[in-house]
C-alpha cells in the first residue's frame, strides 16, 4: 500500500510540473537573457513607435519600426534563415490581426539578409484589460529571442467586449473564440460515453483480488462470458465502421479543406538605409573602461554627403546614448527602452564638412552598460560590439551607420 | 489441465465480510490507478507528443498521425499486460486513454484557457478512445500478444486520423490572410500570440513523406501502424517487467 501511495504522490507532483512547464514556455520574457554580442549584432532596432499605448478592449493599435540586420552577424549564431517577428505578451492579451514587412503582408516566417534594411508594422487588437509590459521581438531560429524596445500598454474596458470573426473562403463568417468548440466537445463526449460504458461493464463485477484468485485457480473461462465476447465482437466491427462513417460525414461537410500552410514568406530587404554609402564610418578601436563604465571608440568618419554633419546618437541593444550638443533636435525616442540623455561625449564636436575625413574619439559612458548587462561583453567568447551611429545635417536629415569593433577591456 | 481441475474444485469464493473488503480494495486500486495514469501517462504524453497535441496549428496530416498513436500506445500496452495477464480484465487501454483525456482536459481548461488566456478551441485535445477500445477487444478475443501487437497496434494507428477528422477537419477550411490562403488553424497560430512558439518551430509538413503529395496521411498512418506494433510489444514487456502481484499474494 505504501508503494502505491508514494507512486500516487509522485504522480501528483509530475502533473503539477507539467502545468509549470506549460506556463514557463508561455511566460518566458528573457529581455536581457541573451549574450550582449547577440543583442548588439543581430537585429538592430530603431524608430519603433506605438500608435497608442492606452486603448480599449477590441480596439486596434499598431507598432511600427525599422531594423537593420547587422553585417557583422556573430559566427556563433545561426544565420536568420527563418525569423518571426513576435510580441512579448503574457499570453494572448492582444491578438495580432495583421503584420507587414517592408509594406508586404507577412504571415509566416521569413529569411532575413545580414546587411539588409527592413521596416515593419504589426496591427494588434486588445483582448484582455490590464497593464502589460510589452516588446516587439524577433524569434530567430536556433538563436533565441532578440528584444526590441519595451513599453507599457494599458488596455481598458471589459473582456466581454472582445470579438474576433474571420471570413472563411466560402464567404461564411466564423467566431474565432468559439469556432469548432461545441463540435469538439460533442465528439469527445460521444467516445467518452462509449468508453465509460465499456469500463463500467467490467467495474460492476468483483475485480482485482477475486479475479486474480480465480485466474490462479485455473478458472479462466468463467472470467470472460460468452456475452462479453459477443459485445466485444460486435463493437470491434461497429467502432471502426462508425469512425469511417463519421470521417466521411466530416469530409462531406467540409469538402474544400487544405493542409496547414508552412511556407516561408519571401520578402527582400529595402534599398540600403543604413550604411548607404554616403557617410562611411570605420571603427578603428573600441575600449571598455570597466571602472568608469565607458566605451571609448576611435572612429574614422568619411563624409561623402554635401552637407556638414554632426554625430547625434549611438544606440546598441536598444540603449541610446545622446550627444547633448547636437545642434538639431534628436530623433523621437519615446518608444525606446532606455535613453542616456548625456551619455555621449566627443573630442571634437565641430561639424564634419562635406568631403572631410576625420578621425575622432567618441566616449559613451553610463551606468546602463552595467544595468542593461551589456558589459558582460568583455567576458564573452565573442567580444565584438555592434551598434548604430546616427549623424545629422543641419536640416535634420539623418545618416545611419552600423558600426562594429572588437572590444579591449581596461580594468583599472 | 489436470492441475487446473484440481485447484478449480478446491476454489472457494470470498463471502460476507471478506467479499466486502475485497470489493473495497477493488475501488481503492481503481481510483489510485486512475490517478496514477492521469499523472504519469499525461506527463509522458505532454513530453513526447507535446505541441502536436497542444495546438490546433500543429495537427498536420503527416507528423501528427505518425507521432500521436506511436506515443499513445505505450502506457496502454503496459497496462493491458497487467490488467489482462493478472486479472483477465480487457480494459487496460481504454482506462489509460480515458485517464489521459481527463488529465489533458484539465490542463487545457485550467492551464491554457484560464491561466494563459488561449481560446479553448485553439487547444482542443485529440482522442484515441476508439483505437483503445478496439485494442482491448482484440486482446480479449485473441488472448495473444502477437495478434494484439500486429492487428491491435495497426488499428490503433489507422483509426487515429479518421477519429479526429470530425473534430479538427473544420479547422482546415481556408481563409484569406495577407494575400495568401491559410487554414483557420494557421490563423489561430498567427493571431493568438505565443511568445515561445514562433511559426517556424512547428514540425509539420516537412520531409520525405510529403513527396507523395495527397497521400501523405495514409502513408503516415501506415508507417505509424508498423511502428505501433513494435512499440506495443516493447511496452508490453515493460509492463511485464514492472508488474508485480506481490501485494496481492499477501492478502
Ligand atoms: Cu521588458
Amino acid at each position: 500500500m505504501k508503494t502505491i501511495l508514494v507512486k500516487t504522490l509522485t504522480a501528483f507532483c509530475l502533473i503539477f510540473s507539467v502545468y509549470l512547464m506549460d506556463v514557463q514556455t508561455v511566460m518566458a520574457h528573457g529581455e536581457k537573457a541573451l549574450e550582449p554580442f547577440i543583442r548588439m549584432r543581430t537585429i538592430q532596432w530603431y524608430d519603433v513607435h506605438w500608435s497608442k499605448q492606452a486603448f480599449n478592449v477590441n480596439e486596434e493599435i499598431s507598432v511600427s519600426g525599422k531594423f537593420h540586420v547587422a553585417e557583422d552577424w556573430p559566427i556563433g549564431v545561426p544565420k536568420p534563415e527563418a525569423s518571426f517577428l513576435n510580441i512579448s505578451t503574457p499570453g494572448p492579451v492582444l491578438i495580432r490581426t495583421e503584420r507587414y514587412l517592408n509594406g508586404k503582408p507577412w504571415t509566416n516566417s521569413v529569411a532575413l539578409e545580414p546587411g539588409g534594411d527592413y521596416d515593419f508594422k504589426v496591427v494588434l487588437k486588445g483582448r484582455l484589460p490590464g497593464r502589460y509590459h510589452i516588446h516587439p521581438f524577433f524569434n530567430l531560429k536556433d538563436a533565441g529571442q532578440v528584444m526590441g524596445p519595451g513599453v507599457w500598454l494599458d488596455i481598458a474596458g471589459d473582456a466581454s467586449d472582445f470579438s474576433n470573426s474571420a471570413k472563411i473562403i466560402n464567404g461564411e463568417m466564423i467566431d474565432m473564440e468559439s469556432y469548432g468548440f461545441a463540435n469538439g466537445v460533442l465528439w469527445h463526449a460521444f467516445w467518452g460515453i462509449l468508453a465509460t460504458a465499456w469500463l463500467l461493464w467490467w467495474v460492476r463485477r468483483p475485480l482485482f483480488i477475486s479475479r486474480y484468485r480465480m485466474l490462479e485457480a485455473g478458472m479462466e473461462d468463467e472470467l470472460i462470458t460468452p456475452q462479453d465476447k459477443l459485445i466485444a465482437k460486435s463493437a470491434m466491427v461497429a467502432i471502426p465502421v462508425m469512425v469511417l462513417a463519421f470521417n466521411a460525414m466530416a469530409n462531406n461537410d467540409h469538402p474544400n479543406t487544405i493542409p496547414l500552410q508552412a511556407s516561408l514568406d519571401q520578402i527582400l530587404p529595402l534599398p540600403a538605409k543604413v550604411n548607404a554609402g554616403i557617410v562611411n564610418v570605420d571603427t578603428l578601436k573600441a575600449e571598455y573602461r570597466v571602472a568608469e563604465r565607458a566605451m571609448k571608440f576611435d572612429l574614422k568618419i568619411d563624409n561623402q554627403s554635401n552637407a556638414p554633419l554632426h554625430i547625434g546618437e549611438f544606440s546598441t541593444a536598444n540603449v541610446y546614448f545622446l550627444n547633448k550638443d547636437l545642434p538639431v533636435a534628436h530623433q523621437d525616442l519615446s518608444g525606446s527602452s532606455t535613453v542616456s540623455e548625456e551619455g555621449m561625449s566627443l573630442d571634437n564636436n565641430d561639424a564634419i564638412k562635406p568631403g572631410e575625413q576625420r578621425t575622432l574619439t567618441m566616449i559613451v559612458k553610463d551606468g546602463l552598460w552595467e544595468s542593461e548587462k551589456l558589459d558582460g561583453l568583455i567576458r564573452d567568447a565573442d567580444s565584438r560590439i555592434g551598434g548604430l551611429l546616427f549623424l545629422y545635417d543641419l536640416t535634420g536629415k539623418r545618416y545611419i551607420s552600423s558600426i562594429t569593433a572588437a572590444v579591449i577591456p581596461k580594468f583599472d | 489441465m489436470m492441475s487446473a481441475n484440481i485447484s478449480n474444485r478446491s476454489f472457494r469464493p470470498y463471502t460476507g465480510e471478506k467479499a466486502r473488503i475485497s470489493r473495497a480494495y477493488d475501488y481503492l486500486i481503481l481510483v489510485l490507478a486512475l490517478f496514477l495514469f492521469i499523472g504519469a501517462f499525461h506527463l509522458h504524453f505532454a513530453l513526447t507528443v507535446g505541441d502536436w497535441d497542444f495546438w490546433v496549428d500543429w495537427k498536420d496530416r503527416q507528423y501528427w498521425p505518425l507521432v500521436t498513436p506511436l506515443m499513445g500506445i505505450t502506457f496502454p500496452a503496459a497496462v493491458q499486460y497487467v490488467m489482462w495477464n493478472k486479472f483477465r480484465l480487457p480494459m487496460g487501454a481504454t482506462l489509460c486513454v480515458a485517464a489521459l483525456l481527463i488529465g489533458t482536459w484539465i490542463t487545457r481548461v485550467f492551464a491554457y484557457h484560464y491561466w494563459n488566456f488561449f481560446p479553448i478551441n485553439m487547444v482542443l485535445p485529440a482522442t484515441m478512445l476508439p483505437g483503445a477500445l478496439v485494442l482491448d477487444f482484440i486482446l480479449m478475443l485473441s488472448n495473444s500478444l502477437t495478434i494484439t501487437a500486429i492487428f491491435g497496434g495497426a488499428a490503433f494507428a489507422l483509426l487515429f486520423y479518421p477519429t479526429n477528422w470530425p473534430i479538427f477537419g473544420l479547422f482546415h477550411v481556408p481563409v484569406e490572410q495577407g494575400n495568401g490562403q491559410v487554414t483557420v488553424a494557421d490563423l489561430f497560430g498567427f493571431q493568438y500570440i505565443r511568445t515561445g512558439m514562433p511559426e517556424y518551430l512547428r514540425i509539420i509538413e516537412r520531409g520525405t513523406l510529403r513527396t507523395y503529395g495527397q497521400y501523405a496521411t495514409p502513408l503516415s498512418a501506415f508507417a505509424s501502424a508498423l511502428l505501433c506494433s513494435l512499440m506495443y510489444t516493447l511496452w508490453w514487456y515493460i509492463g511485464k517487467w514492472f508488474s508485480t502481484v506481490r501485494y496481492l499474494n499477501k492478502i
